[in-house]
């Protein structure tokens, strides 16, 4: 008899499968799309596993070369904690096909342990081409053997399931605190929201404790500073002993840990599964409705209310797509309180860095936090199953799109507007330059709204069975943040390189032209993608 | 005064990938004041066929006429005098059942009286009034096909387009939907739908048409079709038919 858990599994694995829909597929186009898809994927994959050789080379000729183990495991440890963080409230609860998967013969720890190797497998190849090229970078300076190569691919498939596992525990204790309230995506919302700053801001809490202390002195070398995290996080200590020690103590150690912390959540999770998903699951009904005056809306801000109440309505989309706003807006409110420089200072490790240099940079940073992510690249696909609705309205697709878009610069302007002037306000930037430094991050949200629209509606996928895969791992999403985020740090960069050398005024009015340019261009192309 | 052609479907065919064609050469016009029926068994073609007339499903072949104007080249002059009702309404689940009317509203462009008006009488005919402000996702399967239904009268379209419209209702919601069909073709405005009920359509309608594998084999008025006989009978006839 087939094992239960493989066959949940394969079943999981098999209905998101793209393989699985070109193989039984009819539709031509549909088959198209997948190869297209499998393309764009596999350049990321080349981008990706360029990059950490690059980075290892890197490491080789400043002479790291026995950091590099470490600092693959650190990397995987870190990838895998956050991606699963962001991922566990739609995987693992509150998911679509709960009724069905309870109302068969499986356990709830079997579900749940199913759903997280479910997430495991689809993105361990990522995790894997990470630790392979790290692997191809540290052959070229060390001296290897094919135990290490062994070694070193089979730690691979265990390096992230601890951190995965860490991530999925925290998930659990959001999502089993947020079951107890009625309105729990909210606080399910907002402990997340939460959770994320602390994690952002524990490097400054921890500096403010040692200041002048440990963390100066164990960043003082690339080295320290590994072997620091590595002290703390044991299994990235275990991954490079066992690689460069040839130690299969610890190759044990990791696997049985991994082995026993996995049992031990799900075990836990399991005994809670169906009472956390019940109350996850359950929607408090008043029905004490009174008509108290209806207001009439234009077509436009109809669609872009519409949006909104979309979004609020699921923790998974607000934690995507509102984290970035929540961020600045917390760092406009911070600066005003804190000196620039200080934090500066705090950021960049105390690097000869000054504020009055990223004077023409401050849109850019703003844009940075705000515009990594666009609603815009994500509503498109949202629709999903709803899109009869708006396909049945009397209404040209372009307005459709131009509401999503209106959605968008109420969500992202006043946000930008607010942390560019309270930083202009703390940096002292001039006059001058700070109003066109709000006009530059205005128009970076009209850019941002007009390129994740072109890419949401180009790349439209109405067929998902969970959120996760159109907010974070949609292919419009991807294509929208690579060269996004790419263009906005060279941006930077060079916009502090240029304004050492002329007049800051002219390096933000030419960004501005620039902005327009491109945002005009991405706003025909939605145009013409609406024909 | 002579009926006028509110609904023309004239040659329409549907291919699907391979080559597979869900709806054949489909001819039938629907007149103000019809209620018409569209009856076959599951898979026959009737949704593919609904879901092209309001403008869902791109077609392959044939035109498609709503008071004169064409789904394929005229669709928002369609769609602004058009409702549809699907068989499984997928609603937006976080918006509550008032926020969804007042977007459907909007998108009508409804003025505010005349939208809580008429949103007040359908919802308290359907009796969910209560619930409006309650999130659509805690509603049941009835509850949002009532919800469904309001939304597509409240604009007053010329011609209903529904898909299987008494499934999932309740006894008295069914009998107060038959209720307003009567009323609203009254009013001349043009009903079609599919329906497996066929004591229903037999009932309620005027005219019926049966689709088998995308063909339609049987149509016209409903005395002329049934004759002395049922429509369960003349249904069943047509099915053993090869």
């Amino acid at each position: 008899m087939k094992n239960k858990n493989l066959i949940l599994l394969k079943t999981m694995l098999d209905s998101t499968s793209q393989w699985n829909a070109y193989k039984y597929g009819s539709d031509k186009k549909k088959k198209g799309k997948i190869i297209g898809n499998t393309i764009g994927v596999a350049l990321l994959y080349m981008m990706l596993m360029s990059y950490c050789i690059l980075t290892c080379i890197g490491y080789g000729k400043l002479g790291l070369t026995r950091v590099i183990p470490s600092i693959c495991a650190l990397t995987i440890s870190m990838l895998a904690l956050v991606f699963t963080f962001f991922k566990t409230n739609g995987y693992l609860f509150n998911f679509k096909e709960y009724d069905m998967l309870m109302s068969l013969p499986f356990k709830p720890k079997t579900v749940a342990g199913c759903k997280f190797l479910y997430m495991y497998v689809k993105t361990l190849p990522w995790y894997l081409s990470i630790s392979v090229s790290m692997l191809i970078g540290y052959a070229i300076y060390a001296d290897i053997t094919v135990y290490t190569v062994i070694i070193w691919l089979l730690m691979a498939l265990l390096v992230p399931v601890i951190p995965m596992l860490a991530a999925s525990f925290l998930g659990y204790i959001i999502a089993r605190i947020s079951a107890g309230f009625k309105k729990n995506n909210i606080v399910q919302t907002v402990l997340t929201f939460l959770l994320v700053i602390f994690a952002f801001s524990l490097r400054f809490i921890i500096e403010s404790v040692f200041r002048d202390d440990r963390v100066e002195e164990a960043l003082e070398t690339l080295a320290d500073s590994v072997n620091g995290i590595t002290d703390i996080y044991i299994p990235a200590k275990w991954f490079a002993k066992a690689v460069t020690d040839t130690d299969i103590l610890s190759f044990l150690l990791l696997t049985v840990t991994t082995i026993v912390l996995f049992e031990v959540l799900f075990i836990l999770v399991g005994r809670s599964y169906r009472e956390i998903n019940s109350k996850l699951k359950n929607h408090a009904a008043s029905g004490d409705f009174k008509m108290s005056g209806s207001k009439q809306r234009s077509i436009l801000n109809a669609i872009a209310f519409k949006e909104l109440r979309r979004i609020m309505g699921s923790s998974i989309c607000m934690i995507q797509l509102f984290m970035g706003e929540l961020l600045a807006l917390l760092i406009g409110i911070l600066v005003l309180f804190i000196d620039f420089d200080d934090l500066i200072s705090t950021v960049t490790q105390g690097a000869p860095v000054t504020s009055a240099m990223l004077h023409p940079s401050i849109s850019l940073i703003v844009y940075f936090l705000i515009g990594m992510v666009s609603s815009t690249a994500a509503t498109p696909s949202l629709e999903g199953k709803n899109y009869w609705i708006v396909k049945s309205l009397p209404i040209p697709e372009k307005t459709l799109y131009q509401g999503k878009m209106l959605f968008n610069m109420y969500l992202t302007v006043p946000v930008a507007v607010f942390t560019t002037a309270a930083i202009c306000i703390s940096a002292k930037t001039p006059l001058l330059m700070s109003l066109l430094s709000v006009v530059l991050s205005v128009m970076l949200c009209a850019f941002s709204t007009a390129w994740g629209c072109v890419c949401g509606v180009k790349h439209i996928k109405l067929e998902w069975e969970n959120e996760i895969e159109v907010v974070k791992q949609g292919t419009a999403i991807t294509l929208y943040l690579l060269p996004n985020m790419i263009a906005t740090m060279v941006l930077i960069v060079l916009s502090v390189f240029l304004g050492m050398k002329l007049n800051g005024n002219l390096v933000v009015i030419i960004l501005i032209f620039i902005v327009t340019l491109l945002t005009f261009m991405s706003y025909r192309k939605v145009v013409k993608l609406c024909r | 005064m002579g009926k006028k052609a509110i609904l023309e479907i004239k040659g329409y065919t549907k291919v699907y990938g391979e080559g597979r064609k869900a709806a054949d050469n489909v001819n039938l016009t629907v007149e103000s004041g019809d209620i018409y029926g569209f009856i076959g068994h599951n898979g026959a073609g009737k949704s593919t066929t609904i879901r092209a007339v309001v403008g869902v499903l791109d077609f392959t072949e044939g035109e498609i006429l709503i008071d004169g104007h064409s789904v394929k080249t005229e669709p928002l002059e369609c769609k602004k005098i058009t409702a549809y009702i699907p068989d499984n309404p997928d609603l937006y689940e976080n918006l509550t059942g008032i926020q969804y009317l007042d977007f459907i509203a909007d998108v009508f462009e409804i003025g505010s009286s005349e939208r809580q008006d008429s949103i007040k009488k359908y919802a308290e005919m359907f009796e969910i009034y209560d619930s409006l402000g309650d999130q659509i996702s805690s509603y049941s399967h009835g509850m949002k096909q009532k919800l469904a239904i309001i939304s597509a009268l409240i604009h007053e379209p010329r011609l209903i387009v529904m898909d299987e419209p008494f499934v999932g209702l309740d006894p008295k919601a069914s009998y107060i939907l038959k209720q307003i069909m009567h009323e609203m073709c009254e009013k001349g405005t043009a009903i079609f739908f599919s329906t497996h009920v066929l004591e229903t359509a037999e009932k309620l309608c005027n005219k019926v048409a049966i689709i088998k594998k995308g063909r339609i084999t049987v149509s016209g008025s409903m005395e002329e079709i049934i004759g002395d006989q049922s429509l369960e009978e003349v249904f069943l006839e047509d099915e053993d038919e090869k």
